[in-house]
């Protein structure tokens, strides 16, 4: 009897003693249901355990209509999550109310990880005086879709060939709208998503507004007022209202599905184009007064300051963002590594885009400036809405109407 | 003009008028549902096209993939039990305070019904904010408990207490009393007695509480935010591509799910059902 | 009870049990009689009452949802809704036009289909089965049935009134199309419940009343003018009385259909709270909003009230 209670007392011991030090898991959240995502995310889960073999990683989605509110949530209830995705725009938002946490030591530890690699403009939202507050995973250019069987329908040269002719300029872009139109019967143009004028507002305004030279605000002033912001939302407001070429409110005309001709949207839906069942291709912003201005759209990664677990979330996304796993998600996200976006793996990781193409999307990566953010976004969307909805009237006066945005704006500037 | 027409068929010109008169009021109470129902069978793209009220094809695959593309059937489980605990709570509960507010004397009885009438005229929105705070107390944001504590104890609770006090003030006490002389406790009176009487009571109060609850809104919208927890109405609108666009088909396929069954339990027991909203609207 | 026994009574209020000599039946009643209702009590102080109190306590603080920083600011919050911010007055502008749409073309909706359905007829039952069915519907699914059916011009409704020649307007997108799209859905959805009610009230009116009156040759509206009309009265305050107050919860149904919009024409007092607590995470001010909310709800109910205790 004494025998067998020494020996269980000493197995006890022993597997005590064995145990592992700590089994941890991490929650992360994305706005991502897609099967494809999430094999790739859980990889990253895996090849994290070799390093740390009893940390578990639990992806939790979140819609992302409602994804920032959810998570804000999530946070004030007392419930945080340990790290996940971040909008741009709420990004500065979180960082303004001290809820993100600054990830600058664990990078700097994580071995390789080599932070100057990632491109500087890209890092315009995420680095804050020393401190990094989200390591940016997609950093996605604004390019034009277009179909490509309109286009030869209406007789006319796509925007690729217009664009290395150096032709593919904002006024081709109305007249060119306007002869699909006539040619197609369906709206040469489409905004982002078919949500200009409801979550897309800044989409739909601000590439015109940066061809043209402007910018939505800038440095706590409100630029929609500017003459070359006007110039540009009056050659919106004919194109939707005289022109009849751009979808109007309230209207349908997904590109996606051959409703209209070409729309603005960022290369990740190129994963919609296999069913769309037209020729297609993607053809950088038509350039303006202003210029040549590409726009990129981002997401970040960041570590929740409430979370429990900081340091080791830290770790998951050095992990996370080092130059192997980006390479690896540079297939669905571009990247914003540099390295990576010269590299001959990312032009041909995309087996829906043609290299040529995919070297526009590298291009106004390296180049491109970051859509505006600011820590009121909320308010700022909130106050902005219904005076872009009396934008968007036939009988609207456009410059008043954009004065009147800019009245609303200012004071949360 | 009707002088030619004789009183009887005078009432028929006028009843035919009523019906028809009915029958086109009627027309966007029962379209909707049609047009629910079939354009859950449509394709994306037929959507907007030229409406017919029968698809071109029946795109059964749409029924489908409303599953797979969020955790459909783990959401129509949660309100399921979701409002079968709230419905269960709810009758418990407000029976035994029904029945108090009832029977039993005692100090304070007047009191305590004034208070919680006041409850009655307060909209959520107004407690909903130092809810959140409370719920997060406990720890339970992004859970179900807050689905399930507001609305048996919130003003839904309070309505279904007066029914139940309503029917318990109309039952005749001798049947009761003659429990008590048999040495039954206060209890084992409700229990055996009060109870098994006060079925149409229950019965409506069961009703009502289900659908309110199944029908909440605002609460799931502020307390649960992971996926699996969602419970239908967030569900419903959820039927959206990534990036926010609303995906029709679906969103009617998944709303024809949800609506479908409650439309054929109302159609099967809509005396009943009717007559527990009634019941409930004829409160003092 | 008669006379006075030598030892304590055994029935009656006073009388006191064998095991506990020290309760009399009356004091056990009333222990009784808490339990009893314990748990709704404790339910209405924990989740009613005490979050009552803190939201006055909140509506003086400047306090971040997000990142929870909270400031005493007094009364700052309701001089920046009443006075300050013209959005506040915008709101309740729209409160008031929602209500005072809704409430009167639900009620006399309600009792124009009550009188039609109240007497049997063949297909009665299928009639108050349709018109009730919307009501037991979620109003999420509602509001997304009808958000697809009023879109612009390739929207079902549209295209039905293109049939018969009118050109409908763009329901969602015109602010103040938005507002009679909101109020028109929302009354299809809530009418068959006041037409139950109604239908209630109207089959508890004595036949002979109206008998008697036909006899004297009185026709169908004279006789509802002086016999059922002004017996429905109860019954219309309390049926005014819910509707009123119902119809400043709307909440899903708002969110659903126009997210407040367009150009806020649509923005409800719930839909404002809920966007300034929860989106701007302006805890404060959508508290001292709750708190205004609170006060007009009060308001109407107590003038509604007053007006049932001046007919009686």
């Amino acid at each position: 009897m004494k025998g067998i209670r020494k020996v269980l007392t000493a197995s006890v011991l022993a597997a005590t003693l064995a145990s592992p030090a700590l089994a941890a898991e991490l929650r992360f959240t994305i706005w991502t249901g897609n099967e494809a995502h999430l094999k790739m995310l859980n990889g990253y889960a895996e090849s994290f355990r070799a390093r740390r073999p009893d940390v578990t990683v639990k992806f939790e989605t979140i819609p992302p209509a409602d994804y920032t509110q959810k998570l804000t949530f999530q946070i004030a209830g007392g419930n945080p999550p340990d790290a996940g995705w971040l909008m741009e725009d709420a990004a500065p938002t979180f960082a303004k109310a001290g809820v993100l946490e600054d990830l600058a030591p664990a990078l700097n530890a994580a071995k390789d990880y080599d932070f100057a690699d990632f491109s500087k403009p890209a890092l315009g939202l995420w680095v804050n005086g020393g401190k990094v507050i989200g390591v940016p995973f997609s950093t996605s250019p604004f390019v034009i879709f277009f179909n490509k069987d309109m286009f030869d329908k209406a007789g006319l040269e796509d925007p690729l060939v217009l664009a290395a002719k150096g032709q593919w300029t904002m006024a081709t872009f109305q007249d060119v709208a306007k002869k699909l139109t006539a040619a197609n019967g369906k709206p040469g143009f489409e905004f982002k998503d078919g949500q200009g004028y409801d979550s897309r507002i800044m989409h739909a305004l601000m590439p015109p507004i940066r061809a043209y030279g402007g910018d939505v605000w800038a440095d706590r002033k409100c630029g929609l007022d500017t003459p070359q912001a006007v110039a540009s939302v009056r050659q919106l407001h004919d194109m939707v209202f005289k022109d009849k070429s751009i979808v109007a409110p309230g209207e349908k005309g997904d590109y996606f599905s051959g409703n209209s001709a070409m729309t603005i949207n960022q290369i990740s839906r190129a994963s919609l184009m296999p069913k769309a069942g037209f020729k297609w291709g993607i053809a950088p912003l038509p350039t303006g007064p202003g210029g040549d201005s590409p726009v990129i759209g981002q997401a970040g990664i960041v570590v929740f300051a409430a979370g429990k677990q900081k340091p080791l979330a830290a770790e998951f996304v050095a992990h996370v963002t080092n130059k192997q796993n980006v390479a690896i998600a540079a297939q669905f996200f571009p990247p914003a590594r540099n390295s990576v976006l010269a590299s001959d793996a990312f032009i041909n990781s995309n087996n829906l885009i043609p290299p040529a193409q995919m070297k526009i999307v590298g291009d106004a990566i390296a180049r491109g400036k970051v859509l505006p953010a600011h820590e009121k976004s909320p308010q700022l969307l909130a106050a902005m809405k219904p005076r872009v909805d009396a934008l968007w009237r036939a009988d609207a006066n456009v410059e008043s109407a954009l004065k009147a945005v800019c009245a609303a704006i200012q004071p949360l500037l | 003009m009707t002088s030619w027409l004789t009183p009887r068929q005078l009432r028929l010109l006028n009843r035919t008028c009523w019906m028809l008169a009915l029958s086109i009021v009627a027309i966007p109470f029962v379209f909707p549902f049609l047009w629910m129902l079939s354009s859950g069978f449509k394709s994306a793209a037929e959507m907007f096209g030229s409406p017919s009220i029968v698809p071109r094809e029946w795109q059964w695959q749409n029924f489908i993939e409303v599953f797979t593309y969020q955790p459909f059937a783990r959401q129509y489980f949660n309100s399921l039990y979701i409002s079968l605990t709230v419905t269960l709570l709810t009758l418990v509960i407000a029976s035994l305070a029904g029945y108090a507010l009832a029977r039993l004397r005692f100090a304070g009885a007047s009191l305590v019904g004034l208070f919680l009438v006041s409850a009655l005229m307060v909209p959520e929105e107004v407690t909903i904010i130092p809810n959140f705070f409370l719920m997060k107390r406990f720890g339970f944001i992004d859970s179900h408990w807050p689905l399930i504590l507001l609305p048996v104890f919130g003003p839904h609770g309070i309505v279904a207490t007066f029914l139940m006090r309503q029917y318990f003030l109309a039952l005749p006490k001798e049947l009761e009393e003659a429990g008590r002389m048999d040495g039954l406790s206060r209890f084992g009176v409700w229990w055996r007695v009060a109870l098994p009487m006060s079925r149409p009571a229950l019965a409506a109060v069961a009703i009502i509480t289900f659908l309110h609850s199944w029908n909440l809104f605002l609460e799931p919208l502020i307390f649960v935010s992971s996926l699996e927890k969602f419970t239908l109405p967030l569900a419903l609108s959820n039927f959206t591509d990534p990036y926010g666009v609303p995906l029709w088909h679906l969103q009617l396929a998944a709303t024809s799910l949800a609506v479908v069954p409650i439309l054929i339990v109302y159609l099967i027991a809509q005396r009943q059902i009717i007559e527990s909203f009634a019941l409930s609207g004829v409160k003092g | 009870m008669e006379g006075k026994p030598a030892t304590s009574p055994k029935s009656g209020p006073t009388a006191r049990d064998d095991r506990a000599p020290w309760l009399t039946l009356k004091m056990r009643e009333a222990m009784e009689a808490w339990l009893f209702i314990s748990p709704t009590i404790a339910g209405f102080l924990i989740f009613f009452a005490g979050p009552l109190i803190a939201v006055i306590g909140y509506s003086l603080t400047e306090w971040n949802l997000l990142s929870q920083q909270v400031t005493y600011v007094g009364l700052a919050n309701y001089r920046d809704a009443l006075f300050a911010n013209a959005d506040f007055w915008h709101v309740a502008r729209n409160s008031a036009i929602f209500a005072l749409g809704l409430v009167p073309l639900n009620m006399m909706l309600a009792l124009m289909l009550a009188l039609g359905l109240s007497r049997r007829f063949p297909g009665v039952i299928i009639f108050r089965t349709v018109f009730f069915a919307p009501v037991v519907t979620s109003a999420a699914a509602w509001a997304i049935v009808w958000k697809f059916l009023l879109q612009g011009e390739a929207g079902f409704v549209n295209q039905m009134l293109a049939g018969i020649g009118i050109a409908g307007p763009n329901w969602l997108r015109d602010p103040d199309w938005a507002m009679v799209a909101v109020i028109l859905t929302r009354v299809i959805k809530m009418v068959g419940l006041n037409m139950i009610l109604y239908i209630a009230a109207l089959q508890a009116i004595p036949r002979d009343y109206e008998a008697a009156a036909r006899l004297e040759g009185a026709s169908d509206w004279q006789i509802f003018r002086a016999i059922t009309w002004p017996l429905l009265g109860p019954t219309t305050l309390v049926i005014m009385v819910i509707t009123t107050i119902g119809s400043f919860k709307v909440f899903d149904h708002i969110y659903l259909m126009t997210g407040g919009g367009p150009e806020n024409g649509t923005l409800v007092l719930a839909f404002y709270i809920y966007e300034q607590g929860f989106k701007f995470f302006n805890v404060g001010y959508a508290s001292a909003l709750a708190m205004i909310m609170f006060a007009i709800v009060m308001a109407l109910t107590v003038v509604q009230l007053l007006l049932r205790r001046k007919d009686t």
